[in-house]
């Protein structure tokens, strides 16, 4: 046996280089395209102004079941005749609702993206939405969120999104709604969010072999019947950080395990620190090696797993920390998770953190940005916080670049542990006076 | 509609380079320049299959040892080292081979080389019964939580002595049984690495940013040195005189939200023009909301739950390979409706014959999945592992694609020959307390 002992230096870094952008103005829309030479599939998305943030207090989730209510026929075809004609192309409908946007899109070989693209338009913008199918669909739809909520997590969530935004704000409560709010949807309300927020233009992604597609083509058959302007953009919101921290407790009687989710409020996608946040999370909570999930799992043993992050929409962010304990260590877990925090806004990241915090963040990037669909979902993030056609391409350097000062300062700026809302789901009777005594805040019962 | 889905020539066209080391190590690269990054992986001849008796799931826990640490590479370094350079990495265990991959940045090729050699050519020295010990819990916990303690988890498990007869390489299951994982000594996995991981009994792709010269040298550099193997144990014979002779079924009774039916045959080998047929009828049958159980079942009469039918092969390439069809029914719906609904589905076949245009639908599908598999470095470069592995060349990757285009309404009649009642397994899980 002759194995080769000594452990290979990298190469020289290869440029990392994102598609070309093309933006086609068609018929009131916006066709916005990226080129992949010799790529054999090519993806198309309509990318609409119809995320959850439009809908009505009380009746969040109405977007979601409009999403699918979109393959239950359309004003041409029954369900049956839609789902054949779109699958005899070799595609499948596919949604997604957010807080910034309304999308789906389809997938098929470039030739036939046209036929596609044309019962993609067709299924959104004239679905058929009989009464008796938004009715089923609804209540499908709640079976399948008592079911989710019934599981640890989403009143967790829940109630540090009712904290940071306010529960009577639209970003104060869960994006896809929750099992009474979805219960409360009805067939008109279905119907007007149709009405008002899919029927303008919008924004058509496109990715593939552009010298294969139609461009203008493509945008004539997804924005054909469509009327309206876009709404002007909302600014992003401020950043308002709690005086004081404290601790919300969701009752879980007899969970053998606590969940914990911690936040507070951050900066909006967009903003300029993107990078140095992005990489300070990275050191702190990133999946790698980092210094929660050494902690709190390598050294104490205490979970599974720990995360932290900064989540980000057009409008807002929320720094974040979750994970699931021991309920016998719910106290010391959430405060040595509350000091890590503390030790890292005061004190910055080292150097040989940040080294694998960017050689992740970077190389991630090109191994994630090679197949057409992730490379839709890069174009919608320019096209939802308004970046520019090169941003993908100076990201992977930004990230090269970031230094120990610079990951430090964001973190230090961005990084709020005093005002921190933590909140436990667990079983109260058993942890309810271990929280206290922490001292890190006072306790407050959930109201979820 | 006429059809729009134009014949292909070949479903690979990229470029495809080979050469084999003088220890028997097959090299396949497939050079990409669209990306700056590169897939390396590797297909190991040996699978469930290989296993004697009272030693099921040995080649499944072999696979969790080759991330332990080898004998220049310390434990954890593996991971942390294709991680923290942004890539990604798995490997997976089934009854015909092991297959170990790494996706990375391009100008990490050569340590992703170095670390596939030297757990091909070192782990045996670096390997302890503390290791052993502990990965034979981590798979225990492995088969209480995906198998035992999920709702229909064990189907799989039940399925296959249904189908195979004992002694057939494909009656037990790839994850083992808790005794004979209990029973596994530290010799006994040292001789398994010996006759198996080794270079003549393994194909190394590479697929993405790199040359097949520049390739080729680094493979000769870091594998070139390991000794091949004489004598590598074959897996016993998968023969089978034909179709099951006598239908098989079995009930289980356990905590699961609801009545679920899987309706199983024996087919055609993975690879043949028969199980092409196979791969389009279940297309036809259970993928999509154009499907038949979709269309029958799931809208139609409305008795199963429709985000959970569905029909599939299972590509096995060394015996005849399963095709499982499965509902689960809706609130309110019984099991034995739900099984009426099924076998007149599936035998409604030969009555109701598949049209041209449930054809066409099939072909479109499986048309743009193939695509989608080949749109990334990775799934192209398991592709070629397996046709190199199983067929003696990865060239034969491309004929996948026309194959399935090139099935006619003559080849589902006769792929409708294996899935007669009389060969059936009906494996059906009712709501209970466990019996």
């Amino acid at each position: 046996m002759t194995l080769v002992a000594d452990r290979p230096d990298p190469g020289a870094a290869r440029p990392y280089s994102f598609p070309g952008v093309v933006r086609t103005p068609v018929a009131g829309g916006l066709v916005v395209a990226a080129h992949l030479p010799g790529q054999r599939l090519a993806y198309a998305s309509l990318l609409l102004d119809a995320g959850a943030v439009h809908e009505t207090a009380g009746r969040e989730g109405t977007a979601t079941i409009l999403a699918k209510c979109l393959e239950e026929g359309t004003a041409q075809r029954d369900s049956a005749g839609f789902a054949l004609a779109l699958e005899r192309l070799g595609a499948e409908l596919s949604t997604a609702v957010d807080w910034d946007s309304f999308r789906a899109g389809v997938s098929v070989p470039a030739a036939l993206l046209p036929g596609a693209v044309e019962l993609l338009a067709e299924a959104v913008r004239t679905p058929r939405l009989d009464p008796g199918d938004v009715s089923r669909v609804r209540d499908d739809e709640v079976t399948a969120l008592r079911m989710d909520w019934a599981q640890p997590g989403p009143r967790a969530d829940a109630a540090l999104r009712a904290d940071l935004f306010g529960a009577d704000e639209r970003y104060g409560r869960p994006p896809h709604g929750d099992p009474a709010s979805v219960a409360a949807v009805t067939v008109e309300d279905v119907l007007a969010f149709h009405a008002d927020r899919l029927r303008r233009p919008g924004v058509l992604l496109v990715a593939g072999d552009l010298d294969q597609l139609d461009l203008a083509a493509l945008g004539a058959a997804a924005f054909g019947g469509t009327s309206g302007d876009p709404a002007p953009a909302q600014p992003p919101l401020d950043v308002p950080v709690a005086a004081q921290r404290r601790i919300i407790l969701v009752d879980r009687p007899g969970s053998v395990q606590s969940t914990l989710r911690l936040g507070h409020r951050a900066p909006h996608r967009a903003h300029p620190d993107y990078v140095t946040n992005t990489l300070a999370a990275t050191v702190l909570g990133g999946a790698f090696t980092s210094r929660l999930n050494h902690l709190i799992r390598e050294v104490k043993g205490y979970s599974y797993g720990i995360r932290g992050d900064f989540a980000m929409t057009r409008r807002f962010g929320r720094f974040g920390v979750s994970s699931a304990v021991q309920t016998a260590v719910t106290a010391p877990a959430l405060v040595d998770t509350v000091g890590e925090i503390t030790r890292t806004k005061d004190e910055g990241v080292t150097e040989d953190e940040l080294a694998v915090a960017r050689s992740w963040r970077a190389g991630q990037l090109s191994v994630e940005m090679q197949t057409p669909g992730s490379i839709l979902s890069a174009l919608a993030t320019l096209v939802v916080h308004g970046l520019p056609d090169d941003y993908h391409a100076t990201l992977r350097s930004q990230y090269l670049d970031a230094t120990v000062e610079e990951v430090s300062a964001a973190a230090a700026a961005h990084l709020h542990p005093a005002g921190l809302t933590l909140v436990v789901e667990g079983d109260g009777a058993v942890i309810r006076d271990d929280l206290a005594a922490t001292g890190l805040g006072e306790v407050i019962d959930a109201a979820v | 509609m006429t059809s729009q889905t134009a014949p292909v020539e070949t479903g690979y066209p990229w470029p495809i380079a080979t050469t084999r080391l003088d220890n028997g190590l097959r090299v396949v690269v497939s050079e990409d320049r669209n990306n700056p990054v590169v897939c390396v992986n590797l297909w190991y001849d040996v699978g469930s299959r290989h296993e004697p008796e009272g030693q099921t799931g040995f080649a499944h826990l072999f696979e969790h040892l080759m991330f332990e640490g080898s004998v220049n590479v310390p434990k954890n370094e593996h991971m942390r080292s294709v991680q923290g350079n942004g890539g990604s990495l798995n490997a997976t265990t089934n009854p015909d081979r092991t297959n170990y991959f790494e996706t990375m940045p391009s100008e990490h090729l050569e340590l992703a080389l170095w670390l596939e050699a030297d757990r091909m050519g070192g782990l045996v020295p670096a390997l302890t019964q503390e290791t052993l010990d502990n990965q034979r819990e981590v798979v225990k916990n492995e088969r209480r939580q995906r198998y035992e303690n999920v709702p229909y988890g064990d189907a799989w498990l039940r399925l296959l002595p249904l189908l195979y007869p004992p002694g057939h390489p494909y009656h037990h299951s790839t994850i083992g049984s808790m005794e004979d994982l209990n029973a596994a000594a530290l010799e006994t996995f040292q001789a398994f690495h010996a006759s198996y991981y080794a270079p003549n009994n393994a194909v190394l792709t590479v697929v993405g940013d790199a040359s097949p010269d520049e390739v080729f040298a680094l493979a000769g550099k870091y594998f070139g040195g390991l000794e091949p193997v004489s004598s590598i144990p074959p897996a016993p014979h998968g023969h089978l005189s034909g179709p099951a002779a006598a239908p098989a079924r079995e009930t289980v009774t356990g905590p699961v939200p609801a009545p679920r039916i899987y309706l199983s045959h024996r087919t055609h080998p993975f690879g043949t023009a028969g199980y092409d047929a196979i791969t389009v009828l279940a297309t036809v049958i259970g993928s999509g909301r154009g499907s038949r159980l979709y269309q029958r079942l799931a809208d139609g009469k409305r008795i199963a739950q429709p985000d959970y039918v569905g029909a599939y092969g299972v590509d096995l390439a060394h015996a005849p390979a399963p095709l499982i069809i499965t509902a689960t029914a809706k609130d309110g719906v019984d099991a034995s409706t739900l099984e009426e609904g099924l076998t007149e589905v599936l035998d409604g076949l030969a009555a109701e014959p598949v049209t041209e245009a449930e054809l066409e639908r099939a072909k479109a599908l499986l048309t743009t999945s193939w695509w989608r598999q080949m749109s990334t470095v990775g799934g192209r470069a398991d592709t070629l592992g397996r046709y190199a592995t199983q067929f003696g060349d990865p060239a034969a990757a491309g004929y996948r694609l026309p194959g399935w285009q090139a099935v006619t309404s003559d080849d589902i009649n006769d792929a409708l020959l294996t899935l007669r009642p009389e060969s059936r397994v009906t494996l059906t899980y009712l709501p209970g307390e466990q019996s």
